[in-house]
This record gives C-alpha cells, structure tokens and sequence, in this order.
C-alpha cells in the first residue's frame, strides 16, 4: 500500500495570547477555522483548537475501525455513534500535556451482542492508527454499547 | 484541565461505507463527509482522521512557536505553518514534517531557529504524537 500524505497549513497573526491563527484542510478543502489561544483554554467562542481536532481524528479513526470489525465479524452496524473527549492538563515539571482520550460509542448492528461488540471494539481499538499513537503519552479509554435499531 | 470533544458516525463495511464529523465541542465542524476512499485516495473534499492530525500539530506548533518568539522578546508579525502526515495502512502514522515560514522583526537567524526547535519539542501535540517515529522541521525567516 503506498503512502497516503495528508496536508493542513495555519497563518498566524500577532503573538499568541492577542494573536489569531486560521487553520485550513489543505488537501480536502473541507474547512477553514479560526483557532485563538483564549479559546483554546477557556470557553471555545465558536474557534477550534488542536485538542479538539485531535479529539476529531481520534474519533473518526475509531469509527472507521469499529465500523469495519464489525462488518468483519458478521454483524455489520447500521449506525455506529463515537464520541471523543481529549482532555489535556498541565503536569508538574512537564507543562502541557495531553493525558487522556475517551472514546464512547453507541452501536445499531442487528445480530450482534455485547460479547461480540465488546471484541469488536477492543479489536477496533488496537487497530486505529490513532489510538496506537498516543497510547505512549496519554490513557486511551472506551466504551461500545448496543442500542435499538431505528 | 480542558476538554474538548467530537461527535461522528458511520455507517455500513470500511471499504463501501461512510461517516460523519457530526459535530465538535466549538461548532466549527459539523456535517463533513468521510469515507475509506478518501482517507487512501484522492480527498475529493472530504478530510480524513490524519488531516485532522494535521491540522491539530500545525495549529499547536504555531501558537507554541508564537508563544516562545513572544516570550524570547521577539515576537512575531506572522507565521505560516504546514504540516504533512503520512499514513501507511498497515503500519500506521510514520511521519509528520513541519514547516515553518516566519516575519519576526529584529530576530537573528539562530535564536529563531532555536525557538522553533522549542516549539517542535514541547507544544502539547507533539508531545502526543511521541510514537510518531519521524517528525521533521523545516524553519525559514521571510
């Protein structure tokens, strides 16, 4: 398999605390978002911030893994739901730190049970690139629950 | 402490189905399609989990950058960032290369370089995507 490149590029104005950057999708297009530093630790005011695109790729990762586990394991999903949470903390003598992604997903897959949505999920988990990556740095957590069908 | 958290949803097999990034804690990201053929092929419009990684490493290196400039007295009228990531399915995220262009009046070459070294190493992404076996950075003044 060839090597897949992905591009995202920032312009950022002023210094870092009165400052404003604008972060684009530059092989997709698919956004152009306002980041800001008070945003970034305090109340979002509508701007992004890398936590919540990480928070983002983490839980589009995930999906894509489950999703596809579950389709391998007979039991194909009609809906899989993930939410991520990112948190990140400062930690004595280190600064800034990413320390935790949480990841909850709530599954309609008919046939499936919660033994076979359990293996599945685990199998989704230690196949997303993503959660492979920041498991040396961070606690990667989930939780996968059936639901009914629509 | 912050949070931050993303909502998306798929549908059907890896290969034929598809997904959303339904929604994102600051309502800046709602309603983008995703789908298998994108994330390996041609994006047609549609980002992918390791363009959202992209995006998360050049914003954090930019205010991280911003932010040492500032401090180091020197700060800066403007800088452009880019970052690429590359993704090799079956292996993982290999690599992710950082360029930086800057306009920092008053600053020697050296202590610029220095600062961006700064930022590479310790801006909080970076610091997460320590598994990340190659991360490059490439740092010019303009």
């Amino acid at each position: 398999m060839p090597r897949i490149v992905r591009v995202a590029d920032v312009r950022w104005e002023g210094t870092v605390s009165r400052g404003a950057g604008v972060v684009r999708a530059t092989s997709s297009g698919a956004f152009e978002l306002p980041v800001t530093l008070a945003s970034r630790a305090g109340d979002p005011e509508g701007k992004t911030s890398p936590e919540e695109l990480l928070a983002a790729a983490h839980a589009s990762c995930f999906v894509t893994s489950l999703g596809s586990e579950l389709h391998r394991a007979g039991t194909p999903a009609e809906r899989v739901d993930v939410t991520c949470t990112i948190t990140m903390d400062e930690v004595e003598g280190k600064g800034h730190l990413i320390v935790a992604s949480a990841l909850s997903a709530r599954v309609v897959a008919p046939g499936a049970d919660e033994e076979r949505l359990a293996r599945a999920a685990e199998a989704a988990d230690e196949g997303c690139p993503f959660s492979a990556l920041i498991k040396a740095s961070a606690s990667v957590t989930y939780e996968a629950t059936l639901e009914g069908g629509s | 402490m912050a949070d931050s958290t993303a909502h998306v949803t798929w549908t059907g097999s890896l290969m034929e189905g598809s997904g959303t990034i339904d929604s994102v804690g600051s309502g800046t990201l709602a309603g983008l399609p995703m789908s298998w053929a994108a994330r390996t092929g041609e994006t047609a419009g549609q980002p992918t989990p390791e363009e959202l990684i992209a995006a998360a490493h050049a914003s954090c290196f930019s205010m991280a950058l911003s932010h040492g400039l500032a401090q180091a007295g020197t700060p800066a009228e403007q800088l452009d960032v880019d970052a690429t990531v590359t993704f090799v399915p079956g292996t993982g995220i290999t690599k992710s290369a950082l360029f930086v262009r800057a306009v920092v009046p008053g600053i020697s070459e050296p202590a610029f370089l220095h600062a961006a070294e700064e930022a590479k190493t310790n801006c909080p992404v970076s610091k997460a995507l320590a598994g990340v076996p190659e991360i490059t950075l490439e740092a010019s003044l303009a």
